[in-house]
C-alpha cells in the first residue's frame, strides 16, 4: 500500500529468429518495462524494425489521411472487428478507398477553391453594378485615372467643388458610399486626400471584361451550378463513410498495434544473430514471463532476472487496493514517486475527504456534490481520469454530508435549529424539527473549528515528517535524523497553540489534559502579551539543536516555514466559516423577500424573483465556488505543507509492452 | 452594546491592517507567479504540482500577518 510493486531487472536474449515470437509474445503478457537501448557499440547494434514495418506504416499513412478526408476521426464503430477479417479486406479496401475518396476529395476541394474565387469576384464587382460601366472601361486610359472603392460619407460635393474637371460615380448603401471616381493623372493626389478624409478604402476590381451585373449574375449560376456538384460529391463521400467508417477505424487500431510491435526492435539491442531486451518485471510475475517464453520460443529464447545495482532506478507502479486506487490521480497530475519512494496515496485517501467535508459540511450540499460525482462516474465511462475523478467528489461529498449532518447540523447553507446567539435566524426547524443538534455552532465557535485545524495540521505534518524520515533514511542517516527535528519543532509549535488556546475550545482542553498531560499549561511565562509555554519552547530549542547537527545553519531559515506550515492549516476553518458565511448572507437577504406573501400578483412575481435568485446565488456562489475552493484547498495542503516533507517524484511511471483493443479483435480459429 | 475604548478600537483596527495588507501584499506576488505558472501548466501538464507550489510561495504572508491580527484581536 505504501509501497510500489516490487520490480526484477530482467534480460530476454534470443536469436533471431525468434524475435517475432517474442514481441508477440511480450506485448500479450504486457509485463515487461523495457529499457530503451540508446548507447550501440562494436559489438551490438540499435534493431532493425521487422520485415513488415514500412508496408504497413504506410498502410497507416493512408488510413489515416483517409480519416481526415472523410472526418471520421471521432467515429466509435459499436462492434468489434475480427483481425483476420482486417487482414482479409484490407488491400482490396485499400485501392477502392482509394479510388472513392482520395480522387473525390481532390475534386472537392477544387471546387470549393473555385467557389471562392467567384464569390471573391461577386463581393468585389457588386458595389460598382450600379454605375453601369464596363469593367474593361475603369482603367484603359494614358491621361485619367479612376479611383474606386468604399467611402464612410459621400464625398462628390468636396470632390466637385475642389476639382473641376472630375467625373464621379456614386451609391449610397446602407452604411457607407461606393465610389468610382475618374479624375486626370495629375490631380489624382488631390482627390485621394478628399477621398481618405472620408475614410477611403480602395476596391480593386478583378481583371475581368463585361458589364459587372451580366458577371455577377453569370458567377451566381455557377456558384450554385458547383454546389450542386459539391453536394453530389458530399453524398458520394457519405456513402463511402457509411460503409467504411467502421472498418477504416478498427483497421487503424489493428495496424497502430501492427507498427508499434514491429518497430519494437528499434528499442532493443542486436548483433547479426541475437537480440538482447533489457527490462524490469513486477517481482511476482517474473516466472510467468520464463514460462510463457519457454513455451512459445523454447531453447531459442532465454530469460533471466540479473541483480539490480545501486544506481538503478526501476519504474514505479502504484499498488494500491481499488478503493483507494482513485486517488492515484492525485499523484499522476505531479511527478511520479521514485522506486524506493513512500506512495502517499492512501494518505490522500483519508486526508483530502476529510479536509474537503470538514470545509463544506453541508448535508444538502454534500449530498448534491455525492450525486455530481456518481454522474460523472457514470457518463464519463470512456475516461480513467474522469472516472477517478468523480470517484474523488463522491468520497468529498459523503464526508462533508457526514460533517454537515452530525458535526454543523445544517442542509443548504440552512441549520437544523437556530444558533443561540440569533434565535431568530432561518433554520430547518420551520419545515421540520430535526433532532440533531450541532457539535460546533459555524457561525459562533470560530476558535473551535481553527483549534481542529491545528490538530488537523499537526497530525498531517508528523505523518509527513515521519514519511520523510523513511524516505531519506535509505541515502541518508544523518537527513533523516534531521526530521526528528522538523518533529520536534512543529511539536513544539504545536503545544504552544494549544497552551494559548487554554480552556477556550474543546479541542485544545482534551490535548492539553490527553497529549501534553506531562506539561501543565500554567508552566509558561509571558513573552509581550503572550503566553509562552516552556515546555513548547524547550522542544522548539531541542529541535533547533538537532537541526543544526544534522542539516547545517542553513536549515534554520526555514524556521518560520514550518511554523507557517502549521497556522497554514487554519484554512480548513476559514473556508468552513466563510462558506456558511456566505449562505447565510444570501439566506438572510433573500427568504424575506421569498417569503414576503402570496396574496396579490406582485407579491407573487417577487416570492418567485426571490426564489430563484436564491436558488442561482447558492448554487453559483456557495455550491460551485465553495466546491471549488474547498477542493482546491484541501488538496494544496496535500500537495504543498505534506509532499514537501518527504516527497521527491521524478520516477519513471511503469509502462509495459503492452496494447489496447478497442475497436479489433483477435479470435483463435 | 456598549461601546469600547478608543485602545480597543486601534487594537481592532491594527488587526484589520495586519491581515488587509498582508493580503493585498500576496495577492500581488501570488497574481504575477499565478500567470506564469498558469502559463507552464499549460506547456506540460504535468508541471502542475510545481506551480502550485511556486503560487502559494507568497501565502506566507497573509498566514503571518492572520497570526498577527489575532494577537492583536485577542488583546482587544
Amino acid at each position: 500500500m505504501l509501497k510500489p510493486e516490487e520490480m526484477t531487472r530482467a534480460v530476454v536474449v534470443g536469436s533471431m529468429d525468434s524475435l517475432d515470437a517474442t514481441i508477440e509474445c511480450l506485448y500479450e503478457q504486457g509485463i515487461l518495462h523495457l529499457i530503451d537501448f540508446t548507447t550501440p557499440d562494436v559489438d551490438f547494434k540499435i534493431g532493425q524494425p521487422l520485415s513488415k514495418a514500412s508496408a504497413d506504416s504506410q498502410k497507416l499513412l493512408k488510413l489515416r489521411s483517409m480519416m481526415r478526408v472523410l472526418g471520421i476521426e471521432e467515429h466509435k464503430p459499436k462492434e468489434k472487428m475480427t483481425v483476420s477479417a482486417i487482414d482479409k479486406r484490407l488491400e482490396q479496401a485499400l485501392v477502392t478507398l482509394d479510388l472513392n475518396t482520395t480522387t473525390k476529395n481532390e475534386a472537392k476541394q477544387k471546387i470549393q477553391s473555385l467557389i471562392r474565387e467567384k464569390e471573391a469576384e461577386i463581393r468585389a464587382l457588386y458595389p460598382f453594378a450600379s454605375f453601369g460601366i464596363a469593367i474593361e472601361d475603369y482603367d484603359s486610359y494614358d491621361n485619367v485615372t479612376c479611383l474606386t472603392g468604399i467611402c464612410r460619407r459621400d464625398p462628390s460635393d468636396a470632390l466637385t467643388s475642389k476639382i473641376r474637371e472630375i467625373e464621379i460615380f456614386t451609391e449610397v448603401r446602407k452604411s457607407d458610399v461606393s465610389v468610382a471616381v475618374f479624375v486626370k493623372n495629375e490631380l489624382k493626389p488631390e482627390a485621394l486626400k478628399i477621398l481618405s478624409d472620408r475614410e477611403f478604402q480602395e476596391v480593386k476590381l478583378p481583371k475581368l471584361t463585361g458589364d459587372p451585373k451580366k458577371i455577377i449574375s453569370a458567377n451566381q449560376e455557377q456558384i450554385s451550378d458547383l454546389k450542386m456538384d459539391l453536394r453530389r460529391i458530399e453524398t458520394d463521400l457519405e456513402k463511402v463513410r457509411k460503409q467504411f467508417a467502421d472498418f477504416i477505424i478498427s483497421s487503424e487500431e489493428h495496424l497502430s498495434i501492427e507498427v508499434m510491435k514491429e518497430e519494437t526492435p528499434l528499442r532493443i539491442a542486436a548483433t547479426e544473430n541475437t537480440f538482447v531486451m533489457d527490462g524490469w518485471v513486477p517481482r511476482s510475475r517474473f516466472h510467468e514471463i520464463q514460462k510463457t517464453l519457454n513455451q512459445r520460443c523454447g531453447v531459442h529464447v532465454f530469460v533471466e532476472a540479473i541483480a539490480t545495482e545501486k544506481d538503478d532506478e526501476p519504474p514505479t507502479r502504484l499498488m494500491n487496493s481499488k478503493l483507494i486506487r482513485p486517488f492515484e490521480l492525485f499523484i499522476n497530475m505531479g511527478s511520479t514517486p521514485k522506486y524506493k519512494e513512500i506512495d502517499p496515496t492512501v494518505m490522500l485517501f483519508i486526508t483530502f475527504p476529510l479536509f474537503f467535508g470538514l470545509m463544506i459540511g453541508d448535508l444538502g450540499f454534500g449530498m448534491a456534490l455525492f450525486l455530481a460525482g456518481l454522474a460523472v462516474r457514470l457518463k464519463m465511462k470512456g475516461s480513467q481520469v474522469m472516472k477517478n475523478f468523480g470517484t474523488i467528489v463522491m468520497a468529498g461529498g459523503l464526508m462533508a454530508s457526514i460533517f454537515g449532518l452530525f458535526v454543523f447540523a445544517e442542509a443548504f447553507g440552512v441549520p437544523f435549529h437556530p444558533p443561540p446567539l440569533s434565535a431568530d435566524e432561518y433554520s430547518w426547524e420551520s419545515v421540520a424539527y430535526i433532532p440533531i443538534h450541532p457539535m460546533i455552532e459555524k457561525m459562533e465557535n470560530v476558535n473551535e473549528l481553527l483549534a481542529i485545524s491545528m490538530l488537523a495540521g499537526w497530525a498531517h505534518l508528523t505523518v509527513g515528517l515521519v514519511f520523510g524520515f523513511f524516505n531519506t533514511i535509505h541515502h541518508s542517516l544523518k537527513h533523516a535524523i534531521g526530521k526528528f527535528g522538523w518533529l520536534l519543532m512543529l511539536l513544539g509549535l504545536f503545544e504552544e497553540t494549544m497552551v494559548i488556546a487554554g480552556n477556550a475550545t474543546i479541542t485544545s482542553e482534551f490535548i492539553n489534559s490527553t497529549l501534553f498531560f506531562a506539561f501543565p499549561t500554567d508552566f509558561a511565562m509571558d513573552f509581550a502579551g503572550i503566553e509562552l509555554s516552556i515546555p513548547a519552547l524547550v522542544f522548539i530549542i531541542v529541535g533547533v539543536v538537532v537541526l543544526l547537527a544534522t542539516e547545517g545553519g542553513f536549515a534554520l531559515t526555514e524556521l518560520t516555514g514550518i511554523f507557517t506550515n502549521l497556522i497554514s492549516y487554519a484554512r480548513l476553518a476559514a473556508i468552513a466559516v466563510g462558506k456558511g458565511g456566505m449562505a447565510l448572507a444570501f439566506n438572510t437577504m433573500l427568504f424575506p423577500m421569498m417569503f414576503n406573501g402570496w396574496d396579490t400578483a406582485g407579491e407573487i412575481v417577487i416570492s418567485i424573483l426571490g426564489a430563484v435568485l436564491l436558488v442561482v446565488a447558492q448554487l453559483f456562489f456557495v455550491f460551485f465556488l465553495g466546491a471549488l475552493s474547498a477542493g482546491i484547498q484541501a488538496i494544496r495542503l496535500n500537495y504543498v505543507e505534506f509532499f514537501l516533507k518527504f516527497f521527491e517524484g521524478g520516477g519513471t511511471e511503469f509502462s509495459p509492452l503492452t496494447y489496447e483493443r478497442k475497436y479489433s479483435v483477435i479470435t483463435t480459429e | 452594546m456598549a461601546v469600547p475604548d478608543v485602545g480597543t478600537g486601534l487594537a481592532l483596527v491594527g488587526a484589520g491592517i495586519a491581515i488587509g495588507v498582508a493580503g493585498l501584499g500576496a495577492g500581488i506576488a501570488q497574481g504575477q507567479i499565478g500567470a506564469a505558472a498558469v502559463g507552464a501548466t499549460a506547456e506540460d501538464p504535468k508541471m502542475f504540482v510545481r506551480s502550485m507550489i511556486f503560487t502559494v510561495l507568497p501565502e506566507t504572508i497573509v498566514i503571518l500577518g492572520f497570526v498577527v491580527a489575532f494577537f492583536l484581536y485577542g488583546l482587544a
